[in-house]
């Protein structure tokens, strides 16, 4: 008997996964170890290696069908090994999950965002509210119900290259039939087109309404280029990654009212400092020394690392934090666990590994989730200031700008600084101006403080 | 000094229309020139050649005449005579550019231009005396020149195509180095008079800028109706001078010859011009850059034609002249034309409009073919010129029409039917639709266009798969 290929659960929350890409092909050889498919979860892509040894026999999912975790996805055996006809269970149900199972599974529709993720994204890990007080699940995004056109009415619309949905129908229960097209023909001045026939052929293949198009020819005449044009411009589905950024980021900023708070830091002092560690042959970075300022900060600070939903707080014991990290199209978190237990060389450490794993794209979802508190650095992007967006289930972010050399005045004197500035958002249900200012100038003063950089980098 | 609004610098095939137009659209208009009028087009170029083309099509016409049913004697080119009358044909159309710029009240400025700033220029006639033009507007009209290699000796007997045309007798051996278009018509011009012709293309294949089908129907007739050698992929290593001939090596070869045509390409003509003192941009080739309206980098300046290196054709350079003159006198022309037909005048013609074959599945698309043979056209049979065809190549998906090539008899007149419908985007289905008078050598587009979808009328039916 082959042996069955399941969907792996890469992440405790996941439900459903989708494979990208297959690798092998039926038939191809397969080595233990060798990568058979990549995966994508609403969070990372990940390669899936084979436990087997033989030829992949059958693939039963194929590439870009959403199935639940533990999913047969195919088979590897002996050549000619007989394959099951009927997987066995749990059969692949694309996209037929039931209520509480949308959790985490990507939502059914583009844009819709998952319910029970937008009910509860204060406390991640709290059981799920009681199905009666979860908001019902948005319809499917079934297609319109087609409308009523006779065959000779679609015939001629599609001869025309117009879209038929826009057209009134005089027959019963509103059915649109031949007539209604050539009204409307007339109505909406077709007659006066100037198309080429080429455009015309093009519309029709491509379903453009030609209707919509303007003209950019002689006279108006519409022509190839405005059709390829009108194509171009069609709304294409945003990557699974900018669709969960969007949802996060909408919810999170329609939801949490957010309040700012900026400082200017004097970073000569650090920036000598590192040059000096970096001369020893210790390279830290100005992000690993915001992040271990942040950490201390935020053990003095604990409302910074807690979680509110307007109704109740909920304190973490421990701080989880997390780096934004900007990839080709999209960003990812990565986030460092019990952070305050870590010293600067291990925060440095920790926070270089995920950071290098996020740009591979080879985060785990576990890597993703849990985050208290969150850097957003974009020092390298020579920016003067920015402010960051708080992500769910956190209380403050921290949006760390470029250091640039400006006139400051020290000691009644104008001299050149390296200066850099830093805005804290905060979740006003939660913390007020004053605790943010506290916040924001106890992470400016430890990043001042010559000594405490002098001590830590020599140690 | 004199200001005008629009200074044209340049009166070949782009420059004067160009002046003509800023005229008639009411601008005070110059047109400098230093040669004759017409340019390289009308006096050592396209219709020379063609005159003289003419004579030599005659004499292989004539050379056929017995299959028509037709006795002649003895066929006796003279050479000179056809010279003679390329000089009166060049000399009459010369008179008529001066006449037109004349009644359109283009005042010509006889001299070389050279720019002084953006705003004015200084004119220098033959005479070494000097005039100050101060320009509104200039629009940079002034051609190309042959490149020659350094390498080659200098020699009477080494000529390019203007020098070529030029000569009162044709060399008996005559050797062309560079199997372009212009090295192409005039060594079917010699041979067909009775000069022994070899070529010598660096590239693969001459003509490179056909589709392998219409080059391989030219260069058979050339070589073995014409005789004419043609060396491919070879390069011209060296020439000499011995005596009265000319010793080249080729590829290990030595190929001896009374005279060496070098038509290797052209280059931007702007010896003098000094165009960097008005701010104007040129590439590291020389040509001068422009937009699609021919706009150059500096304000109020354009320039057209060959020496914008876009397409090194007379029409072209005409058509952009027209835009650039609509543009210098307040006017919002649509950006230069795309579709080009281009023509050569060998033996036998070729032509082409839009995309070849061969560039649009370079760009990715899917094309689809239809080809139609005047071998199957009763109107070349009755004429007897049943050698070539035409073809279209179309988009498989939108049977948008998006190129096409004819070779054979008129194929140089045929092509501007072809290029009216690949501008006016036409499908393959709306031009097998088209009627077309039969009989004609016409007709081939419409069977062609029917054999996009494997229904050409004339031909056999398409193999069922």
């Amino acid at each position: 008997m082959a042996n069955a290929l399941a969907m792996p659960k890469p992440g405790q929350f996941t439900e459903e996964c989708t494979i990208v890409k297959w690798r092998k092909k039926e038939g191809d050889p397969v080595a233990k170890g060798e990568i058979l498919f990549e995966i994508e979860t609403d969070k990372s892509n990940m390669e899936v290696e084979s436990f087997f040894e033989g030829v992949l026999l059958k693939i039963v999912v194929p590439e870009g069908v959403p199935v639940p975790v533990q999913s047969v996805v195919g088979y590897v055996g002996q050549p000619g090994e007989k394959v099951p006809d009927a997987p066995p269970s749990p059969p692949p149900k694309p996209k037929a999950a039931p209520a509480p199972e949308t959790r985490t599974a990507p939502s059914p529709t583009p844009v819709a965002p998952a319910p029970a993720r937008a009910a509860a994204p204060a406390f991640p890990g709290a059981p799920p509210p009681p199905a009666a007080l979860a908001p019902p699940p948005p319809p499917a995004a079934a297609p319109p119900a087609p409308r009523a056109i006779s065959p000779r009415a679609r015939r001629l619309a599609r001869e025309m290259a117009i879209d038929p949905a826009k057209i009134e129908g005089s027959g019963p229960n509103g059915r649109v039939v031949e007539k209604d097209v050539r009204d409307y023909l007339a109505a909406r001045g077709y007659d006066r087109l100037r198309v080429t026939p080429a455009a015309l052929e093009l519309a029709r293949r491509e379903g453009v309404d030609i209707l919509d198009v303007n003209g950019s020819g002689a006279e108006g005449r519409i022509t190839v280029e405005d059709i390829r044009n009108a194509v171009a411009e069609r709304p294409q589905p945003m990557s699974r990654m900018r669709q969960v950024i969007a949802e996060r980021l909408t919810h999170s900023f329609t939801t949490t009212p957010h309040f700012f708070v900026t400082v200017a830091v004097d970073m000569t002092d650090l920036t000598e400092v590192r040059r000096e560690a970096k001369a020893r042959g210790a390279p830290y970075t100005v992000t690993d020394c915001i992040a271990y300022a942040v950490v201390r900060a935020l053990t003095e600070f604990p409302a910074f690392n807690s979680v509110s939903d307007g109704r109740a707080v909920r304190r973490r014991t421990s701080v989880n934090l997390g780096l934004a990290v900007s990839l080709e199209n999209g960003l990812v978190v990565p986030v460092v666990r019990r952070a305050q237990d870590l010293s600067f060389a291990e925060l440095r450490a920790a926070s270089v590994a995920l950071v290098a794993k996020a740009r591979e794209g080879k985060l785990t979802p576990d890597e993703m989730t849990g985050g208290t508190f969150t850097i957003s650095n974009m020092g390298m992007l020579d920016v003067e200031n920015f402010t960051a967006i708080i992500n769910p289930g956190e209380s403050g972010i921290l949006a760390v700008s470029s250091t640039l050399p400006r006139p400051w005045v020290r000691d009644g004197r104008i001299v050149v600084r390296q200066i850099m500035k830093m805005t804290v958002s905060a979740d006003h249900r939660l913390i007020d101006g004053a605790t943010a200012a506290g916040f924001v100038n106890a992470i400016r003063k430890r990043l001042e403080d010559r000594t405490l950089w002098t001590n830590l980098m020599w140690s | 000094m004199d200001e005008f609004d629009v200074v044209v610098i340049g009166g070949g095939p782009g420059g004067y229309p160009a002046a003509i137009a800023a005229a008639r659209r009411g601008a005070k208009t110059a047109l400098i020139e230093g040669g004759p009028l017409g340019g390289t087009c009308l006096n050592w170029g396209c219709i020379p050649t063609k005159t003289l083309i003419a004579g030599a099509e005659l004499v292989e016409q004539i050379r056929h005449a017995e299959a028509m049913g037709v006795r002649v004697g003895e066929v006796k080119p003279d050479y000179a005579a056809m010279v003679a009358r390329k000089d009166r044909v060049v000399g009459e159309l010369n008179k008529g550019v001066a006449t037109l710029l004349k009644s359109n009240g283009v005042e010509v400025v006889q001299g070389w231009a050279s720019f002084e700033s953006r705003r004015q220029l200084r004119v220098k006639a033959a005479d070494g005396a000097e005039r100050r033009v101060r320009a509104a507007k200039t629009i940079i009209a002034t051609g190309s020149a042959s490149i020659v290699p350094k390498m080659l000796p200098k020699s009477p007997r080494v000529l390019e195509s203007q020098g070529f045309l030029a000569q009162r007798e044709l060399p008996r051996r005559l050797l062309v180095m560079g199997g372009g278009y212009i090295g192409c018509e005039l060594a079917c011009l010699a041979a067909a008079l009775g000069s022994e012709v070899t070529i010598v293309e660096l590239l693969d294949d001459i003509l490179l800028l056909l589709d392998p089908d219409a080059r391989k129907e030219v260069r058979r007739y050339m070589e073995s109706e014409l005789k004419i050698r043609v060396l491919t992929g070879r390069a011209l290593e060296s020439a000499v001078e011995k005596g009265t001939e000319i010793e080249a090596k080729v590829g290990g070869e030595t190929v001896v010859a009374d005279g060496l045509l070098v038509a290797v390409g052209r280059r931007p003509f702007t010896e003098g011009l000094r165009p960097e003192r008005a701010g104007v941009e040129m590439d590291e080739r020389g040509f001068i850059r422009v937009d699609d309206r021919n706009r150059t980098s500096a304000a109020n300046i354009y320039a057209i034609g060959d020496v914008n290196g876009i397409l090194q054709l007379a029409h072209a350079a005409t058509s952009q002249g027209l835009v650039a003159a609509e543009d210098a006198t307040g006017g919002r022309p649509a950006p230069n034309e795309t579709v080009i037909p281009g023509v050569i005048f060998t033996m036998p013609e070729v032509a082409v409009a839009g995309l070849t074959e061969e560039a649009a599945r370079k760009a990715g698309r899917a094309v689809k073919v239809g080809r139609f043979p005047f071998a199957a056209l009763g109107k070349a049979k009755a004429a007897g010129r049943t050698g070539g065809f035409v073809k279209w190549i179309a988009d498989a998906e939108t049977d948008q029409l998006l190129g096409a090539q004819a070779v054979g008899a008129h194929a140089t007149e045929l092509i501007a039917e072809a290029a009216m419908a690949v501008r006016a985007e036409l499908t393959a289905v709306e031009v097998g639709r088209t009627v077309h008078a039969h009989p004609t050598f016409a007709e081939a587009w419409m069977e062609a266009a029917h054999a996009v979808h494997g229904g050409a009328i004339h031909l056999p039916p398409p193999r069922k798969r």
